[in-house]
């Protein structure tokens, strides 16, 4: 039997399909302006690509910030429980998951079985996510995927105190200004970022091995930076910003 | 000049300085609010030093108190969790504001240190049976004091100490005496730091570095340069960048109506009757905190009187992001006082943002205003 | 067959306090035709000995709750922030001190009063709030100064209420100019202590498997404790109230069809966005069947002798929930989860109240600690919608109600 999840996030959408337990394939696409728009197509190309037709599949759970506009799903669930699921099935070992997508990250903790025992998100500010990340990226005219390589090259990494998006990007303007190292920047803007997440995983006290998910997860400088604040070493699977969808289709086996 | 020196440098190391006293084999006790009874605390043998945050990163304290708390409490209580505050001994929290009221109970459910006191006075100041309950309260913490010092704390003790916090305030009156005859006579950052060292150092130190300071000002040439004479408003100011971006813009702080300003040391405790009854009643009438409360319009009046006396060319507001009593008063304090036709500024600070660049705009507009 | 269930759980007392909440306005509004004085006076203030001396008590904050439920505090907001006075500020005050400026809110604003009556037992910002209006009204302000008990309820603090209570009284016979009547404060004291003795027993109905009502209809009939508390009218009330949850729980008839999980609910409700957070937990089966804040209006029964009102007054109202330490709110949260059975806690981390809002933290550790049960906390604001953020609580709700069911399973 194939189950299909579906993650529609702010800036990508992600699909996955399950088949006996084993995982068949991803898909990922920008979302775009129209999120039902963008889980039909997700869900056809991952069709396509793993040549499995549509009424092969059993059942259908969404999540992401879009799951109510895929309207052909039989459940939407929510990418606390989807990331959680996602990374347990990936590694049993897992008992922590750090996601930074793309407005808002979150910390989750998972009990021996696999499942959510508490959970933390991001305030209403940016100031801990991808869509952080992308003004600043673009504030200091870098590629958003050059930003990792850049931080980690890094001599002297420069403090930004403020918590939020727009003052942060005050902080950054002045920076530039000051003719201050590109490098030292950036790896700047990942301390600050880090900082944010890192307080959500003490929230709930989070425990190893810990699992980063989310597109973030691509951004070495990133990963590194919150290796850096947590005190642990993160645990990066190529699947990581599939992981939701690969959640809510195992979440779909078990409807 | 060194003494001066000496200020600086302890109100730029408070860990320091607690250092010092610590090796002097004295206890120390810490507090926030400008209400709280230091002679009591000194004439027990402690050390009455004032807490402010260190700006340190927010990370421990993110645990206990949410972003929409002000910076000094979110700042202090992430220094003891950090352990930056591990020279205190104890701490006092007379009851001020609803987030100290808070942070008295986090801090007490921590028990991080051996001493702890809540000193609740009262909100109302202005009746006998708030001055009745002002002086039991007052008899109460003397009695914790005691029972910590495991000695008992003569009025003789109790008058000697009056006597030298008189003394340091007599001074620092008339070093701002000096300043607003003779605006310029001494750094705008100077004065910050003689008075957060004041609240800081060991009394006596500072008692005998004083006299001195107050000596070499009135032998300093006046200053000829033509400045805009300006009264400062708020609770903590603990940033003596303000009083320099101030000056280069041409303006000097001739007065202030500061929680760690004026309105900490104003007031004379009376020396011939009952010490208790005494510190009671300086609490009780000298110029009041706007989580106090003794007439609808006092402050307001206050303000004008302060800013007349001084005359004041314009009144610049610096209130903490997330300070309630001071954020009610703004809009008729600026009204009282554009009554008297005098314009003001308002500031919005907090310790996770330094944005000198914005501040000096500020400040020159407003200099050029005025 | 939907329409009659609906029909059957709407709770029929509902009418009745919407008809004796609009008579209570209109008397507060005609007052000065009929030659009755208005106090405006806290939510937490003493209101007995108002209504002694037939004076007509009117409360600023049910006003804000008012404006909350309205969806009209937006705007009074912004017309507080255009007047200076910051938007970090309580929403209540900030909607109040705009309304009386422009005469908004849903009833054009409040009849103007002829005193003012503070008492800070709830938060330092009435204290502000009053001094702002009694500038603004030139009306004379008396303070009912209640010191915050941390962890005891020392003599000093007795003594000094108390005797606030005896100026109080002297206060309004001289801007009545009457004499306080003994008699009659004995008889409205009675009268007030019944009224919280059937609101308690109102509030115990929702311990019932499945509830009769939730949290949201406790904020709903609230208002008759707070507003009418001393008189006849309340006690008639709530009697019937009672009456009414007593046969629901004989007809079985629950708030929440299907009720599956029980839930607690702390601080202040967000007033303009109650049906939809009522809906979405109703969807997910799960019944806030208690609050901390509605509990407020009856917890000093254990501090009050019927028989001495009077006197009992200053230890009455110095300790309620909010006015206590942290360690103490945790306590009674703990006694409530588990008189509730609840099966999770919902923490309204509200911008408007620090006194409510601040422990919350420390509050949700030493719950997590003890019973294990998940504690959501949902930051907004109690009467400004811009500090809601819909899509978020949303994920935040569902998850945390993905994880209660999980437990269960």
């Amino acid at each position: 039997m194939i189950y299909a999840g579906i993650d529609i996030g702010s800036i990508t959408a992600k699909a996955a399909l399950i088949k006996d337990n084993q995982l068949m394939g991803t898909h990922v696409i920008l979302t775009g302006y129209d999120p039902i728009n963008a889980g039909i197509k997700v869900f056809e190309a991952l069709l396509k690509k793993t040549q499995v037709l549509k009424k092969d599949i059993t059942a259908i759970v969404s999540t992401g910030y879009g799951r109510a506009s895929v309207k052909f799903a039989d459940k939407a669930m929510t990418e606390i429980i989807c990331h959680g699921t996602g990374a347990y099935f990936i590694n049993p070992e897992i008992r922590g998951i750090i996601d930074v997508g793309g407005q808002d990250s979150k910390a989750i903790l998972l009990n021996a079985s696999g499942q959510v025992e508490n959970f933390a998100m991001n305030d209403k500010c940016a100031a801990g996510t991808g869509r952080f990340l992308e003004v600043m990226a673009n504030a200091l005219e870098v590629e958003l995927n050059q930003l990792g390589d850049a931080s980690l090259n890094a001599d002297k990494p420069l403090k930004i105190s403020s918590i939020c998006t727009v003052f942060a990007e005050s902080e950054v303007i002045s920076m530039i200004a000051g003719q201050e190292k590109r490098e030292n920047i950036i790896a700047g803007i990942h301390d600050s970022a880090a900082a944010r997440v890192a307080i959500l995983a003490s929230k709930i006290k989070i425990k190893e091995p810990v699992m980063m998910t989310g597109g973030v997860a691509k951004n070495k400088g990133m990963v590194a930076a919150l290796e850096n604040r947590l005190g642990f070493k993160l645990i990066v699977e190529r699947s990581a910003q599939e992981n939701g969808a690969i959640g809510a289709a195992v979440l779909a086996s078990k409807l | 000049m060194k003494e001066i020196t000496i200020f600086h440098d302890a109100a730029k190391d408070l860990p320091g300085v607690a250092a010092r006293i610590k090796a002097g084999q004295k206890k120390i006790i810490g507090f926030l609010c400008s209400y709280a009874p230091e002679e009591l605390i000194y004439a027990a043998g402690f050390h009455p030093m004032r807490l402010f945050s260190s700006k340190s990163e927010i990370v421990l304290a993110e645990q206990h108190l949410q972003a929409y708390c002000c910076s000094l409490v979110r700042g202090v209580l992430e220094d003891s969790l950090s352990g930056r505050l591990d020279f205190l001994d104890g701490t006092v929290f007379p009851n001020t504001c609803d987030t100290i009221q808070r942070l008295s109970d986090i801090w007490r459910m921590n028990g991080r240190y051996e001493f702890f006191a809540d000193v609740i006075l009262p909100a109302k100041l202005n009746t006998q049976s708030a001055r009745t309950y002002m002086t039991e309260v007052l008899t109460g913490f003397k009695k914790d004091l005691e029972t910590a010092a495991g000695k008992e704390i003569t009025d003789v003790d109790l008058q000697e100490s009056i006597r030298k916090f008189n003394l340091i305030r007599k001074n620092l009156s008339k070093i701002y005496a000096l300043q607003s005859q003779n605006p310029g006579i001494i750094k705008g950052a100077d004065l910050y730091a003689i008075v957060k060292g004041s609240m800081v150092m060991d009394r006596d130190e500072v008692l005998d570095l004083l006299p001195a300071i107050v000596a070499n000002l009135e032998r300093r040439d006046i200053p000829q340069k033509s400045v805009k004479r300006i009264v400062v408003s708020g609770s903590i100011c603990d940033s003596p960048d303000i009083y320099t971006a101030l000056e280069a813009a041409g303006g000097v702080v001739v007065g202030d109506d500061l929680c760690t300003g004026q309105r900490w040391f104003e007031g004379e405790i009376l020396a011939d009757i009952n010490p208790i009854t005494a510190i009671a009643s300086r609490l009780l009438d000298r110029v009041i905190c706007p989580a106090k409360h003794s007439s609808p319009t006092a402050r307001g009046e206050n303000m004008v009187s302060l800013a007349k006396k001084n005359k004041a060319d314009g009144v610049i507001f610096m209130l903490l992001k997330f300070c309630d009593p001071h954020a009610f008063d703004y809009p008729y304090l600026k009204e009282f006082l554009e009554r008297e036709g005098i314009k003001t500024l308002l500031i919005e600070m907090d310790d996770q943002q330094q944005n000198s660049g914005q501040l000096a705009t500020r400040f020159e507009t407003f200099i050029h205003m005025i | 067959m939907s329409d009659k269930l609906s029909e059957k759980r709407k709770i029929k007392s509902a009418k009745k306090m919407r008809d004796i909440m609009t008579t209570y306005y209109i008397d507060a509004m005609t007052a000065g035709q009929n030659n009755k004085q208005v106090a405006w006076i806290t939510s937490g203030g003493p209101v007995e000995p108002l209504v002694a001396m037939d004076i007509i008590p009117v409360y600023p904050e049910n006003h804000g709750a008012m404006i909350g439920a309205s969806k009209m505090g937006e705007d009074l907001c912004i017309k507080a922030e255009d007047l200076g006075y910051s938007s970090d500020l309580c929403s209540y005050a900030r909607a109040d001190i705009a309304c009386a400026i422009v005469k908004g809110g849903p009833l054009g604003g409040l009849p103007k009063p002829d005193m003012l009556i503070c008492c800070n037992n709830i938060c330092g910002t009435v204290l502000k709030w009053y001094e702002v209006q009694a500038r603004y009204y030139n009306v004379p302000l008396f303070i009912l100064d209640t010191p915050i008990c941390h962890t005891r309820y020392p003599p000093e603090i007795a003594t000094y209420v108390r005797t606030q209570i005896d100026e109080y009284i002297v206060f309004l016979e001289t801007i009545t100019k009457r004499k306080f009547d003994y008699h009659k404060m004995a008889q409205v004291g009675k009268l007030a202590y019944e009224a919280q003795l059937l609101w308690q027993k109102v509030l115990n109905t929702t311990a019932q498997k499945p509830s009769p009502m939730s949290a949201f209809d406790a904020f709903f009939f609230l208002a008759l404790i707070v507003t009418l508390r001393g008189t006849q009218t309340a006690v008639d009330f709530y009697r019937e109230l009672l009456e009414e949850m007593e046969q629901r729980i004989k007809d079985g008839i629950s708030m929440v069809p299907d009720e599956k999980y029980r839930l607690l609910w702390d601080n202040l409700p967000v007033w303009y966005r109650l049906k939809w957070l009522s809906e979405k937990f109703s969807d997910h089966n799960a019944c806030l069947v208690a609050d901390t804040y509605t509990s407020a209006w009856c917890g000093a029964i254990k501090y009050t002798d019927e028989n001495n009102f009077l006197d009992s007054i200053a230890e009455a109202y110095t300790r309620i929930y909010l006015n206590i330490g942290v360690d103490q709110m945790a306590d009674q949260v703990l006694d409530m989860i588990k008189f509730y059975d609840a099966d999770g806690l919902v923490m309204h981390s509200n911008r408007s109240c620090k006194p409510y809002s601040f422990g919350q933290m420390d509050i949700m550790r030493i719950v997590r600690e003890k019973t294990n049960i998940p504690v959501l906390m949902i930051e907004a604001d109690m009467v400004d919608p811009r500090n809601f953020s819909q899509s978020q609580i949303e994920t935040r709700i569902d998850a945390f109600m993905e994880i209660i069911k999980q437990k269960r399973l």
